[in-house]
């Protein structure tokens, strides 16, 4: 057996499931989205799902609505997880407790956290109620509307509070690997405390926050069941919008919704492409360390 | 020294903030009733978790179910990422850049993006509302994961040693058995820990592919999150996350040092 | 004049274990090439950091012609340290890295390169400037990194272990760039290494330290056949010692009395001597052995001996041992002048 036999029937096994599922199911989304369905009569395809959603103001507001949420997630997730990493590498009493939390965090699905922020956050929750207690309110309706919001804050406290020890925990590891000499050396070159960190540490840590962020912004975009739980009415969120045309009584929604999937899927694909360019490569030619 | 009272305040606000929204969860579940604006409940209570635990509410079914689906899609993805992540770990080959990326694509496309196909698909296949449905829908975010973890485990694995074992006289399969296997065990267990957790949270895959008929945990939760029985929904809240807090108390062992967290070694 | 002056220096790291360097003290004159030697885990590397300024001393001062540089940061000092890889680093080309510092100075851009270029020429990368770091050989690498600490001026250079990542066959290269690198500027340099042979040829003065502490600091020669103890002198490939007691000028030991040189006080100690100072043959002083084994190493011989139950060795050459084989009896004379006693026993 060659090599290369050796190898395709290796990956065999993962292709043939993931093909079937996967890829099948994008296959027909694609299909679908140009309205070719033979069993109730269309069969020439056509971009009219496509027209009609862009035209939309509804499509167009949920799509923006999911952009700014999965943007402000990652910015803000990126950010305070940088902060967390640099802070969690020094060495400080309860470092190893954080350390534990992280990884705790990591384990929580989505939906508990998302449960979890409506009851800290909504206007008859813990917050609203310390706000009572200090006098600052005197009724629930005056609490800022922090979930089912137009702004889509309690989602995106959400997003943070999930993303941020997943981001974080990435460039720990990628700290342990690129280790303190780098920076060490920088500040005897005459670096700065602020200079090794802006010149050489950030700049190397870089790709895998790239990576790590695009995993996240593709997730906060399409994540269905956070938007759904924390979002506002209207705009929906766009999973929400699309899964709610999907199961629409009327069938004629069915192309539109499969359309507004293959844009989640563009931009998931986007993201994909971002995670394949900056993550570490992969296999025998890796950097050891 | 001022440096250090300040990271100590972060790390304090750090950890609270971890916690935070765990917290209204687990009073919920003792509560009797908690109205606003009580900082605490008036009264305590087991009723939520009692009723979570009778036969009628249906929980401790789902819950059985959840374990039954994530725990099939671990040994699957198992079986089919072992073999790819050898590939992907171990050699060079031509395309390799484009098998990577087929192979994490699904991780990171979203679920709704296929949702709503695959429901088409599994329509014609007579797999929606079914178990064995679910499960592989399950594989399409869990076997990337997989093979990532198997690659990075088997790029850091000497295949010397199974050509030692086979110049001794070890056939193929005791070669795996007894040399490869024990290698790769430990990220085995890492990658499985982590498949059954990205199964254990799956929500839309479940919803669209289930139909309704397959009710595994995060589903029933959401029923009642939705129904404003808070009580309930806290005590099911914290049951659906102890599976991954006990496995994380058991393999901390595991996690620590140079593999230092699950994320990390999907992540970058 | 000195240049660099180690006072009492002590560090410990948190982990609660021994102090890595105890009470260090050490002067360095200026423009001379000092190699700090020692077995690992001696605290080598811990004086280096030290002296950039990576770490901070437990007690003790640190003076750079004369002036405390103890509390200045590491950007404060003019003293770079070259770690034992490259870590050149790797998001930047091989220019950029060389005028890291001059950036980091705010230097003019134009000067930035100008020597930058200048510098790269000196360590025989012309050419490559424009390449990544991963594009260049390992010895490239290191001399990229020797580049960039060299083209700052600074006045100490601290180089640590620059020889031990790379290859056997692009040592001598690195080496002798190293010292013509130094001779040419005249920069202080101190580098640190666990090899004898390598501190030998390189420095005009070595340190050696054992446990963080150090213990002699003297010229190669002297280290070499007058070690102040017996761990120096078997650190330095010290084989021969006979325990006895000096008195009135005579050495007493197992294989008989020893005429030592002047200065010896009395009292009892070990004798030392080079296994190449051992002399075969016959002659006045010499003295019956018998030839217990010979072990043939290319351009010398290394052979064990005894005299009257005790055993030496020595290093000869093939030809003196002609005709001789494992068993026969052999002169063997130990000259006076090679003689040196420890007063440990």
């Amino acid at each position: 057996m060659t090599e290369r036999t050796r190898i395709i029937l290796m990956l065999a096994p993962a292709f043939l499931l993931l093909g079937g599922v996967f890829f099948s199911a994008l296959g027909l989304t694609l299909l679908r989205s140009f309205r070719y369905m033979p069993v109730i009569g269309l069969t020439e395809p056509d971009l009219a799902a496509y027209a009609t959603i862009l035209a939309s103001p509804g499509f167009l507001g949920s799509l923006g609505l999911s952009l700014w949420i999965a943007a402000v997630s990652t910015l803000t997730s990126a950010g305070l997880a940088l902060a967390a990493a640099l802070l969690l590498r020094q060495t400080f009493p309860g470092r190893r407790l954080i350390g534990f939390l992280f990884q705790l965090n990591l384990t929580v699905p989505h939906v508990v956290g998302a449960i979890g922020i409506l009851y800290l956050f909504s206007q008859s929750g813990a917050f609203a109620r310390l706000a009572y207690a200090g006098g600052l309110i005197g009724g629930p309706a005056e609490f800022p509307a922090l979930v089912h919001d137009p702004f889509a804050v309690g989602i995106i406290l959400q997003y943070v509070w999930k993303e941020v020890p997943f981001i974080g925990l990435i460039l720990l590891a990628n700290m342990q690997a690129i280790g303190e000499d780098h920076e060490a050396t920088a500040r005897s070159l005459g670096a700065t405390r602020w200079q090794a960190f802006t010149h050489v540490l950030l700049p190397m840590l870089m790709p895998g926050l790239i990576a790590a962020s695009a995993l996240v912004f593709a997730f906060a975009f399409g994540a269905y069941e956070i938007p759904l739980l924390l979002g506002a009415n209207a705009p929906e969120a766009l999973p929400v919008l699309a899964y709610r045309s999907y199961t629409d009584v009327d069938l004629a929604a069915r192309p539109e919704a499969m359309a507004m999937a293959m844009i989640i899927a563009l931009i998931g694909g986007a993201m994909v492409l971002v995670y394949a360019r900056f993550a570490r490569p992969m296999g025998r030619g890796r950097h050891a360390g | 020294m001022r440096g250090n009272a300040l990271r100590l305040f972060a790390g304090l606000a750090l950890a609270l903030w971890l916690v935070l929204p765990l917290v209204p969860l687990a009073i919920w579940s003792v509560a009797h009733g908690w109205r606003f604006p009580d900082l605490l409940p008036q009264q305590w209570s087991g009723n939520a978790w009692a009723y979570a635990f009778s036969p009628g509410s249906g929980v401790l079914e789902s819950l059985g179910l959840t374990v039954f689906i994530a725990t099939a899609t671990t040994v699957l993805a198992a079986l089919v990422g072992v073999p790819a992540g050898r590939a992907l770990g171990l050699h060079e080959f031509r395309g390799k850049g484009i098998v990577t990326l087929i192979l994490i694509a699904p991780a990171i496309v979203p679920g709704i993006a296929v949702a709503l196909g695959l429901h088409g698909v599994f329509l014609r296949l007579g797999l929606t509302g079914t178990v064995g449905g679910v499960i592989l829908a399950h594989l399409i975010p869990v076997i990337p994961y997989m093979t990532l973890i198997m690659a990075s485990v088997f790029s850091s694995f000497d295949t010397d040693v199974e050509a030692q074992a086979r110049s001794l006289g070890a056939r193929p399969v005791q070669v795996f058995i007894h040399v490869t296997l024990p290698a790769i065990l430990p990220g085995l267990m890492t990658g499985a820990l982590f498949a059954f957790l990205v199964s254990w949270s799956q929500y839309l895959l479940t919803l669209s592919i289930g139909g309704g008929r397959v009710q595994t945990l995060p589903l029933t939760l959401f029923t009642f999150a939705t129904s404003g029985r808070n009580d309930v929904t806290g005590a099911i809240a914290i049951l659906y996350i102890l599976p991954g807090v006990l496995i994380l108390l058991f393999t901390a062992r595991h996690l620590t040092g140079r593999n230092q967290s699950l994320a990390a070694r999907v992540g970058a | 004049m000195t240049a660099l002056d180690l006072a009492d220096l002590t560090k410990s790291y948190p982990d609660g274990g021994a102090p890595t360097v105890r009470g260090l003290s050490l002067s360095v004159e200026s423009g001379s090439l000092t190699a700090l030697l020692g077995p690992s885990g001696s605290g080598k590397t811990t004086v280096l950091k030290l002296i950039a300024g990576l770490l901070t001393p437990d007690t003790g001062d640190i003076r750079l012609g004369g002036r405390s540089i103890r509390d200045l940061p590491p950007e404060g000092r003019r003293v770079v340290m070259v770690f034992q890889n490259p870590l050149l680093f790797p998001h930047m080309t091989v220019a950029e890295n060389v005028g890291f510092g001059l950036r980091m100075r705010d230097v003019a851009p134009n000067e930035v390169a100008a020597r930058s270029a200048a510098m790269l020429e000196k360590v025989r990368l012309v050419g490559l400037g424009n390449r990544r770091p991963v594009e260049l050989s390992g010895g490239q690498q290191q001399r990229a990194a020797l580049a960039r600490a060299l083209v700052l001026e600074p006045e100490v250079l601290l180089l640590d272990e620059p020889l031990s990542s790379l290859d056997a066959s692009l040592r001598d290269e690195m080496r002798a760039l190293i010292l013509d690198l130094q001779r040419e500027t005249r920069v202080t340099t101190l580098v640190v290494t666990h090899d004898q042979t390598e501190a030998v040829i390189l420095a005009d003065r070595i340190a050696l330290m054992l446990d963080g502490r150090l213990v002699q600091h003297a010229t190669p020669e002297v280290i070499y056949g007058r070690p102040v103890t017996l761990a120096v002198a078997r650190f330095f490939g010290g084989v021969n010692f006979l325990p006895g007691r000096a008195a009135g000028g005579i050495f007493h030991t197992s294989i008989g009395p020893l005429v030592l040189p002047t200065g010896v006080t009395d009292g009892p100690g070990t004798l030392t001597i080079r296994p190449e100072a051992v002399r075969l043959g016959p002659g006045r002083e010499a003295r019956p052995a018998r030839l217990v084994s010979c072990t043939f190493l290319g351009t010398q011989t290394r052979i064990e001996l005894d005299l009257a139950g005790t055993r030496l060795q020595a290093l000869t050459t093939p030809e003196a041992l002609r005709g001789l084989a494992p068993g026969q009896e052999v002169g063997v004379t130990l000259p006076t002048a090679a003689l040196w006693v420890l007063p440990e026993v």
